[in-house]
């Protein structure tokens, strides 16, 4: 387990909006030099924790220590963290140079010496040094955002935050610009904290990832853990397309199907339950020759295909259901549409959740 | 082929509209300039004889220097109070989500829309119940009433296209308040306060109905427009009207290029 220290601690912060809960009772322990990423849908609190971690709103009740030291009331402009928005807040009436050392102007730093540090920063965001003079308002999206993360990175802020500043950015740059930060994070050490509304963006670039829900931290871990753990539906099903199996507890430890019939092998460790769901994800449904094959199996039609690229996914029809199938290019179904199919999984490959 | 025929005598329409319309627009004032340079008392047309006479004479008249005077005076302080009332009104219109906010944006916007006659007349029975004596200082506040709400309005709309995002920044940054003012606020919103700054300077230099109920002994150029009209006209009147015409057309050419200069300076750096 990582043992480093925590630069950030959180204890039962709560924000509420006159009888509205927008945040509810987070605890969390951030570490120093993470890439920290919180990942919910929208009006899951996400941006208004961001802004309390950033001081700019104060917390209804809890703490929030920043080296163990609680910041609550610490205006914005006194905290050792900086925040990059989602969109941007470049200055533009000011050209690419005096927005990166706007931080140090405010700071009272001399001008050659500004100067100085804004020339460094951009030959580390990969920008040329006759970017200096030119307006914002001239640079293109992938450069605003550099200009916005050498902003953030000039006054050397211990945290730095990001309320997602990709979302408006089209899908190719988007790609481009997530690697980049992580490597950006990587060269300078410093902890990151990021929010988004993508699973799939905060699993290119996150050290943990912490999902939220209506206030409430649902499930914290690595991508990995999140991904072939999720603690309940909700995560499981906003990793992704998934397939879940209503069931209840059979005989001799398996459940059986609520909406379909069949007795399924459920993976080990399970918790005991009453009901519950069965999460099986497209990768890990195969196309069976026979029965054998796989620990469980269902029966279906195969309604369309879909050409993902390396991958093809298949829709596959079982009763009133829908399955979602997706194999590699190399592993392709090779029967027609509408015809008869067997589909299974090994029980190691699915996860039971509980609500 | 007829195609392009068809566009070209559209074209050619849309230029003969325009220059009607133009012609329309500004042909009185030309027509105030060529009366003031009527040698006669009367004005005929065609013009028998012409003469720089009225404008020696207008020019040289101390009663209408004090008349500029009493005009700009107001002018510039309406400006002043308004442009400070408006920003802070425009924040508060535009920017900030409250209680009352939209009745505010109602109350705000509605003397925009009383008659100005009756809005002076209104004004006059007040000044008149709190015993207050007319002056042009009486017509600043009469002047406020109606163009601080325009005012209001210009900035706002500069407001509306401001993110609110740039002033976290700039505090998440390390600015103070003030610095948070003058760095971000002040500079991103400045063609708004300044347009708004014209706005007001023109509609106060140009105000006849809210001026004429409240001014008492003092007068404004439009006011002795009017007077002199119905009273013992001579060609000085469309001297002074045209003087008028031009000072605003001075005021707004003046505005421009300090806009357009500023523009260069930002982009040549």
């Amino acid at each position: 387990m990582d043992e480093r220290p925590s630069i950030l601690e959180l204890v039962g912060v709560t924000k509420q909006f006159g009888g509205l809960t927008a945040v509810d009772h987070i605890d969390l322990k951030v570490r120093e030099g993470e890439f920290f990423t919180i990942v919910g849908p929208s009006g899951s609190g996400k941006t208004t924790l961001l802004r309390m971690l950033a001081g700019m709103e104060t917390p209804t009740t809890g703490d929030i220590l920043l080296r163990d030291r609680v910041v609550n009331e610490l205006p914005a402009n006194r905290r050792p963290t900086c925040m990059v928005f989602q969109s941007l807040a470049l200055f533009p009436h000011k050209s690419v140079g005096e927005n990166i050392e706007f931080p140090l102007k405010m700071r009272g730093v001399a001008r050659d010496k500004r100067k100085a540090r804004a020339l460094e920063l951009l030959d580390l965001l990969r920008l040329p040094q006759s970017y200096y003079a030119r307006n914002v308002t001239q640079c293109s999206g992938g450069e605003r955002q550099r200009v916005a993360l050498a902003r953030a990175f000039a006054f050397d802020p211990e945290i730095l935050f990001f309320d997602e500043p990709l979302s408006a950015i089209d899908y190719k740059l988007r790609k481009t610009l997530e690697k980049e930060l992580k490597d950006i994070h990587k060269e300078s050490g410093k902890t990151f904290m990021y929010i988004t509304h993508s699973l799939e963006e905060a699993m290119v670039m996150s050290d943990r990832i912490g999902v939220m829900r209506a206030g409430r931290l649902v499930q914290v871990g690595t991508p990995e853990e999140i991904y072939t753990q999720p603690r309940d539906r909700f995560v499981s099903e906003f990793m992704g397309e998934v397939n879940v199996i209503e069931v209840r507890k059979g005989a001799n430890g398996h459940a059986v199907g609520v909406e379909l019939p069949g007795d399924f092998v459920l993976p080990g460790g399970a918790v005991p339950f009453e009901t519950a769901h069965l999460v099986v994800r497209p990768e890990s449904l195969r196309f069976l020759a026979g029965e054998g094959e796989a620990e469980n199996h269902l029966r279906g039609t195969v309604y369309n295909e879909y050409a993902l690229g390396s991958r093809i996914q298949y829709q596959v029809r079982v009763g009133e259901k829908v399955f979602i199938v997706e194999r590699l290019r190399q592993q392709a179904y090779q029967g027609g549409l509408d015809q008869e199919v067997l589909i299974g999984w090994d029980a190691k490959d699915s996860v039971l959740v509980t609500d | 082929m007829a195609a392009t025929a068809g566009a070209s005598r559209n074209k050619r329409l849309i230029w003969l509209w325009t220059g009607i319309m133009v012609v329309f627009l500004y042909l009185p004032v030309a027509c105030g300039l060529l009366a003031s340079l009527n040698q006669g008392r009367y004005f005929t047309f065609p013009i028998r004889r012409w003469s720089t006479r009225w404008w020696e004479r207008t020019l040289d008249s101390i009663e209408i220097s004090i008349l500029i005077q009493t005009s700009i005076t107001i002018a510039l302080i309406v400006t002043a109070i308004s442009v400070v009332l408006a920003f802070c009104g425009a924040l508060a219109f535009a920017r900030y989500n409250w209680r009352g906010r939209t009745l505010f944006q109602r109350l705000v916007l509605l003397p925009i829309f009383f008659p100005q006659t009756v809005l002076g007349l209104a004004l006059l029975l007040w000044f008149n119940m709190l015993g207050l004596p007319l002056s042009w200082q009486t017509a600043v506040f009469a002047h406020l009433v109606w163009i601080v709400p325009i005012v209001t309005l210009v900035i706002s709309i500069q407001v509306y296209s401001f993110d609110p995002a740039l002033e976290e920044a700039a505090l998440d940054l390390g600015a103070s308040r003030w610095q948070v003012m003058t760095e971000v606020t002040l500079p991103v919103l400045w063609p708004g306060i300044f347009s708004g700054a014209l706005f007001a300077f023109l509609l106060s230099w140009g105000n006849f109905p809210l001026s004429l109920y409240t001014t008492g002994a003092d007068s404004t150029v439009p006011e002795y427009l009017y007077a002199k009209m119905v009273a013992g006209y001579t060609p000085g009147v469309p001297t002074l009207g045209t003087i008028s015409t031009a000072g605003a057309a001075l005021v707004l050419l003046g505005g421009y290029a300090i806009v357009v200069l500023a523009r260069r300076a930002r982009s040549g750096r």
